[in-house]
């Protein structure tokens, strides 16, 4: 890869890493849930990016807000909460942007693909969320998927349509 | 970033202010680490140094914890899941459910703990400048092999600038779709793409002029290393540092 | 006749859609030159000096900085040509004010205590200094154009280009980089501005290159050239409007 390309791919990525940490604080109401847009940004970051990339994007992420700077959901960081209760869905960011990002390259790009590749990678968020919010809270695995997964499945659904619309739109106007 | 985040750093010429950020890096990771084996007493105990610290960085503890409300609230559900869930001598019950005091204990606890581990990193982030946060990660990922260490310090720094940015522009498209009435649009999906889609295309073409810039200015990934400025303390502090976690992983 | 700075033979430069940018431009720029690069919108000023600091190579033709081709230095034209653009908030990179100043610096690779021994006599200069700790996009318009100048001073360029400066600016922001400029001039920095308004610095100026369509069709001096500018689409200073020549727009 030349230098210019890389500057631009940095450049990118650090673009994401604030949208990621922006995305904590904007909602879009819709119905009594406000969507928050953290996670289709992590998604969007996975099929525009790539993998190589999109990874290193997640984990500049993490590493800002586990370096004590206010990035995570409520204007708090830090150790406390990467381990705290929520920590996973955090943590499962990591493997979710890879796995999408890996799925949307390999497929080729196309929106059918990529709404494929934010389902498995949505589902891998909440594999790694709901489990570890059961063992932090000690609650029942039912009670876990109900509070933990249930009421975010329609905003997901209309965010991963939502993605796979603007990345169509926008790939053709960054061209990677 | 102000509104979004009230829990940012703030100035000041506190002992934690001056102190290396590397040293109290390695500190918030020993007394964290320690966190998850710590008593009761233990906990009180480092709570009352945090409350001193607090003080002594000029800040209201009452005001920190406005500021991390719904942490402390699910802190608070944590503490009722464990209260009902762990079983032992049946204090009450109510509806079926009761409460024990093994887990009525453990709850605390495990609040507790949390709580702890929570405001300690609100005092790194409060004390701590940004850019001092930034190079201190550079200084711990330059042994560690294929991380671009000097890149990573960069990408940090860069996105700490979009931020202000982003939720500049994103407030700007917002109410300029909103004098267009926006709110009549109901379908979610077309809601999120015409505030993501041309908030996107705009902080892509300022990344891309932020490229020429940085071009322009010879950017490269072998630079200058970042200074640290000791205050002379480091020592005494990494001492009490190991004191207070070997008392809370052992008391 | 003073000493060559910038020598430009037969310009030409093709964007990938087969657009023509720049259509065979030969000029040459002499040591303490105040140029203006006037044109409208989409003339092709953005392309030409993007060319100067070798963010654009040419695809045929040569361009001399300091009798270095700029192709083969692309670090040394990056030294002797700074660059301001025109949007000054996509080109910070730094989390404050000193450290954005430091950026270029830290780029070259340059001992640490040489970069704080520059940049604070560059942000004193442009009376910065206080602002140091700030976070960069909590400036005025003003201010940060000015530290976008810091930027490259730092790094002592003899050359300047600026695309646009005081778009976006408020009437004292606009004085504050106004005022900026002309000193920079005065102590020997060669300007050229890019603009579409010359009416804020045309009376400072010792040169107009007027461009059109990639082509350079008018080069002369300000006086000379003041009555063809509408005829480019580019809007003759009200002074000169009323009949009373030029005027300098700062008194």
């Amino acid at each position: 890869m030349n230098n210019s390309k890389q500057l631009k791919m940095t450049v990118y990525t650090s673009l994401f890493v604030a949208f990621i940490a922006i995305g904590a604080f904007i909602a879009i109401p819709v119905g009594p849930v406000p969507i928050v847009l953290q996670n289709m940004f992590v998604l969007l970051a996975a099929i525009i990016l790539g993998p190589v990339w999109g990874l290193a994007c997640v984990a500049i992420y993490l590493l800002i807000g586990l370096a004590g700077l206010p990035v995570f959901a409520g204007g708090t960081s830090g150790i406390g909460k990467l381990f705290g209760p929520t920590g996973g869905y955090l943590l499962g960011y990591l493997p979710a942007v890879f796995v999408t990002a890996a799925i949307s390259k390999g497929l080729g790009k196309r929106m059918s693909s990529d709404i494929i590749a934010m389902l498995i990678g949505s589902l891998i968020v909440y594999a790694a969320g709901v489990p570890w919010l059961k063992v932090v809270t000690s609650m029942t695995y039912e009670k876990a998927f109900a509070v933990g997964m249930a009421p975010f499945l329609i905003g997901d659904a209309i965010k991963i349509i939502a993605a796979a619309f603007i990345a169509k739109t926008l790939r053709p106007v960054i061209k990677l | 970033m102000a509104y979004v985040t009230p829990f940012t750093y703030r100035q000041g010429q506190s002992l934690l202010h001056l102190l290396d950020v590397r040293c109290k890096f390695f500190m918030i990771c020993l007394i964290s680490m320690s966190m998850l084996s710590a008593h009761l007493s233990a906990c009180f105990f480092y709570f009352l140094i945090l409350l001193f610290f607090f003080n002594k960085a000029g800040l209201n503890i009452f005001a920190t914890l406005n500021s991390i409300k719904y942490f402390i609230l699910l802190l608070f559900f944590i503490f009722i899941a464990r209260a009902l869930t762990v079983k032992g001598d049946i204090l009450f019950s109510f509806y079926g459910m009761s409460i024990t005091e093994q887990g009525l204990n453990e709850g605390i606890l495990v609040a507790f703990r949390f709580f702890l581990v929570m405001l300690t990193g609100l005092l790194f982030s409060i004390t701590t400048k940004p850019s001092s946060v930034k190079s201190a990660v550079q200084w711990f990922f330059k042994p560690i092999p294929f991380v671009p260490e000097k890149r990573v310090a960069v990408m940090i720094s860069l996105s700490l600038g979009f931020m202000p940015v982003i939720l500049k522009q994103a407030k700007e498209i917002s109410d300029a779709q909103k004098a267009r009435c926006s709110d009549l649009q109901k379908n979610p999906v077309k809601r999120i793409t015409r505030l993501v889609l041309p908030l996107l295309k705009k902080t892509f073409l300022s990344a891309d002029s932020l490229v020429l810039a940085m071009e322009s200015r010879c950017y490269n990934d072998d630079r200058t290393d970042p200074e640290f400025l000791p205050s002379g303390k480091e020592i005494p502090f990494l001492i009490g540092s190991f004191i207070i976690s070997l008392s809370l992983a052992c008391l | 006749m003073q000493k060559l700075i910038i020598d430009i033979n037969a310009l030409c430069h093709t964007f990938s859609d087969g657009y023509l940018g720049i259509k065979n431009v030969s000029l040459s720029i002499s040591k303490g030159e105040f140029v203006i690069l006037a044109g409208k919108n989409g003339s092709g000023k953005t392309t030409f000096l993007r060319h100067l600091n070798g963010l654009l190579l040419p695809d045929s033709g040569v361009i001399f900085v300091n009798g270095h081709d700029v192709s083969k230095h692309l670090i040394q034209t990056r030294k002797t040509v700074g660059m301001v653009f025109q949007d000054a908030d996509t080109q910070i990179v730094g989390d404050t004010v000193f450290d954005e100043a430091a950026f270029g610096l830290e780029n070259l690779k340059v001992k640490r205590s040489k970069i704080n021994e520059k940049v604070t006599q560059v942000l004193e200069d442009l009376n910065l200094f206080h602002l140091k700790n700030r976070s960069p996009s909590t400036l005025s318009g003003g201010e940060k154009r000015k530290l976008a100048i810091a930027g490259i001073l730092v790094m002592n360029p003899e050359v300047i280009v600026f695309d646009e400066p005081f778009s976006n600016l408020d009437y004292p922001g606009t004085i504050q980089v106004l005022s900026t400029i002309i000193n920079l001039n005065r102590s020997g920095h060669t300007i050229i501005i890019a603009t579409h308004d010359v009416e804020t610095i045309i009376s400072e100026a010792t040169r107009i290159i007027i461009m059109e369509e990639g082509l350079v069709k008018e080069d002369g001096k300000p006086d000379s050239l003041i009555k063809y500018l509408e005829s480019y689409g580019i809007k003759e200073p009200c002074s000169s409007k009323l009949g009373l020549g030029l005027q300098p727009w700062l008194t």
